[in-house]
Formats: C-alpha cells, sequence, structure tokens
C-alpha cells in the first residue's frame, strides 16, 4: 500500500515538473521576434541624428516630449554603436557620411497616476506607444516598429519615457 | 526744460519792466544754482525712459530638481534655478548650466503630484505589513513643472525638466518671456481677486 502511495506522488511529481518546463520553455519557443532578430540584416552607421518626437494628434505633455528626446539620446549613447549622436537641427550632423536618423511619432498616450498605480495596483498604469522609424543617409528605412514604455506597479508617470528609451536601445543593438 | 523756464521768464520781465531787472538778477542767479545740479540729474533719467527698460529683478528658487536635459548635471538633481543677466541659470554645489533667453525655442508650465516618501524609504515602505505601505502612497504634494526647449551653438535641440514648488514656475516663464524666450502657450494672467 505504502509502496503504491509512493508511485503515485513521484508520477504527480514527474507530470507538475513537466508542466512547469512547458510553461517556461513554450512561450520562449513561440516568440516569433527571437528568431528573427538573429536572423535580421545589420546595418553599419557612424552617427546618428535624433529627431524630437512628432506627437501627431496624440496630447501629450511638454515635459514627457521632451523626456522621450532626451532619454532616446541617453540611452543611444549608451549603446556605443555610434561614433556620434547628434541631436536635431546640429550643424555638425550635414558632414556626417553615412548617417541615419531616428524620428518617433506619437500613436497613443496614457499618463496614469503613480498614487493609483501604488495603492490598488491594478489601476493607473502610465503607456506610451510610439512608432520608431529609422532611416539612412538615402531616405531608406531601416527600422519601422511600434515600441511600447510602461509603468505598471512603482516609480513616476515620466519613467515612461524610460522604459520606452531603454527598449528603442535594444533595437539599436540588434539592427546596427 | 522746467529749469529754464524761470530764466526766460526772468529775461522777458527784464525787457517789459526795465526797474525791475535788479531785484530779478539775484533770482535768476539763485535758480541758476539751484537748477544746475539738477539738470545733471535729470539727464541719465530721460537716458534711461529712451533706451531700455530698467533689468526686472531676478528670480532666484532654490530646491528644484532638474528631472531630465542635464548635459553636465546627473538627472534629478537638486539645485538653484535662478532667471539672471538675460538667462536661465541652474547650479547645483558642483555644477552650473546656463541657457540664454533668446535660445529658449520654447517654454511651458505644468501642475503634478509627487510623493511625499521617496527614495530607498519609499523601498523600506513595501515591507511595512498589512498594506501600510500602499496606506502611505496617498501622502503627495502638488509641484510645478517647468519645461524649456532651446538650441545650443551648434543648433542642436535640447530640452530640460524642472520641478519646483507649486506655483513658481509661472514666475520664471514670464521673465524669460519678457527677456526673448519664445512660448507657444502663453501664460495666463492670474485670476482678479475679489475683495
Amino acid at each position: 500500500m505504502k509502496h503504491h502511495t509512493r508511485g503515485v506522488v513521484s508520477v504527480i511529481f514527474a507530470v507538475v515538473l513537466a508542466c512547469a518546463l512547458l510553461l517556461m520553455v513554450g512561450p520562449l519557443l513561440g516568440q516569433p521576434g527571437s528568431g528573427d532578430s538573429k536572423s535580421a540584416q545589420k546595418f553599419s552607421a557612424s552617427s546618428i541624428q535624433i529627431e524630437p518626437m512628432d506627437p501627431s494628434d496624440v496630447p501629450m505633455p511638454p515635459e514627457f516630449r521632451v523626456a522621450i528626446y532626451e532619454d532616446l539620446i541617453a540611452q543611444i549613447r549608451k549603446t556605443g554603436k555610434f561614433q556620434h549622436v547628434y541631436r536635431s537641427g546640429d550643424k555638425e550632423a550635414a558632414s556626417a557620411p553615412d548617417l541615419v536618423t531616428l524620428r518617433t511619432t506619437a500613436q497613443s498616450f496614457k499618463k496614469g497616476s503613480q498614487k493609483e498605480r501604488e495603492v490598488v495596483s491594478v489601476a493607473g498604469s502610465s503607456s506610451i506607444i510610439l512608432k520608431v522609424h529609422i532611416t539612412d543617409h538615402a531616405g531608406r528605412p531601416l527600422v519601422d516598429r511600434d515600441v511600447e514604455g510602461k509603468v505598471r506597479f512603482f516609480g513616476e508617470n515620466l519613467r515612461v519615457t524610460y522604459d520606452f528609451s531603454k527598449k528603442v536601445a535594444a533595437i539599436i543593438r540588434e539592427t546596427f | 526744460m522746467r529749469i529754464e523756464d524761470p530764466i526766460v521768464k526772468a529775461s522777458a520781465a527784464t525787457n517789459f519792466f526795465g526797474g525791475a531787472r535788479a531785484r530779478l538778477r539775484p533770482h535768476g542767479l539763485f535758480l541758476l544754482a539751484v537748477g544746475a545740479p539738477l539738470m545733471f540729474f535729470s539727464a541719465p533719467a530721460r537716458g534711461q525712459a529712451a533706451g531700455t527698460a530698467p533689468a526686472p529683478p531676478a528670480v532666484v528658487q532654490k530646491n528644484a530638481r532638474l528631472v531630465i536635459g542635464g548635459e553636465t548635471i546627473k538627472n534629478n538633481s537638486e539645485g538653484t534655478l535662478s532667471v539672471v543677466d538675460s538667462s536661465l541659470q541652474f547650479e547645483t554645489g558642483k555644477a552650473k548650466i546656463e541657457v540664454k533667453a533668446s535660445s529658449i525655442l520654447d517654454i511651458s508650465t505644468n501642475e503634478d503630484s509627487r510623493q511625499d516618501i521617496t527614495g530607498a524609504a519609499k523601498i523600506a515602505t513595501i515591507a511595512i505589513p498589512y498594506g501600510g505601505g500602499r496606506l502611505l502612497s496617498l501622502f503627495s504634494h502638488n509641484v510645478d513643472v517647468l519645461t524649456v526647449e532651446f538650441t545650443d551653438a551648434n543648433g542642436g535641440y535640447h530640452g530640460m525638466v524642472f520641478l519646483l514648488t507649486q506655483s513658481q514656475a509661472p514666475p520664471i516663464k514670464k521673465q524669460l518671456v519678457a527677456m526673448g524666450a519664445k512660448a507657444s502657450v502663453p501664460l495666463a494672467e492670474p485670476p482678479p481677486t475679489n475683495k
């Protein structure tokens, strides 16, 4: 009887372990981007110019627009992929031979509330979705993607721009 | 002009009333003596009115926080924000940023709220049992957000975001606009107080 129980327990343990492994590995296998990113074509450029965000018709406070721009500059510099990271309007950018240009256009914005987020947890999240468009010197598109920045639980609303910029920096790393 | 009038009157009086000349001369000399220094005092005053307006008093805001955009100053640094000599200055103990009012493309103010407990203390509140940490998140204070967009010497676009104590951003915006900074949204006039 005791021997029989031990067998059942070991079978249940094996099943649970298998399920857990499937849950962990399944999403990784199913991710369409993971395979693509490795096989994606890599481009080379020595300099990039970052244009200010185009708010389009999406109402967005100016501090968010500015924070997106400054965070993008900082995060792209951190990648170390470019010798020069030019700001919009910089006269020196005109002489750069293989300059690529990064433009962002607002798709949606939700300011959220830090207080709600931290008190209720399920409400008050901040989110921003921007179209990221990178073109080469001739104007050919190299990257054209929607990227989302989020603050779900902790942190100030403006941190959404940091999250967005980190994701754009990751795209830069896999593209250049 | 005012100084010359009595002398003209005195000379006119001498023409019409010749006998009064001797009596008026000491008066004229007296007025000349009193008026001469006034002539020198009035000259700079007239020059001031004709030229540029007198410089407005400097606006100084201590404990301002630079959220983002300081090239040489770390994000979230505290310092003194001031408007001095037609430029916006932010100074911490270690470094200083100066932006000329004429290079400002846009300046805007906004209101927001910030939690009273931040940083390491904020993380510590997570450990408070029975949701006490969440309760502490309810405590917050209103702040002013000042956003400045400007160009550098190379024409490169920059932006800075400052957090100030409540109702401190509009005076800074007002003064910078008076000094030549551009603002896409004009500063709203305060509502008239009914007493």
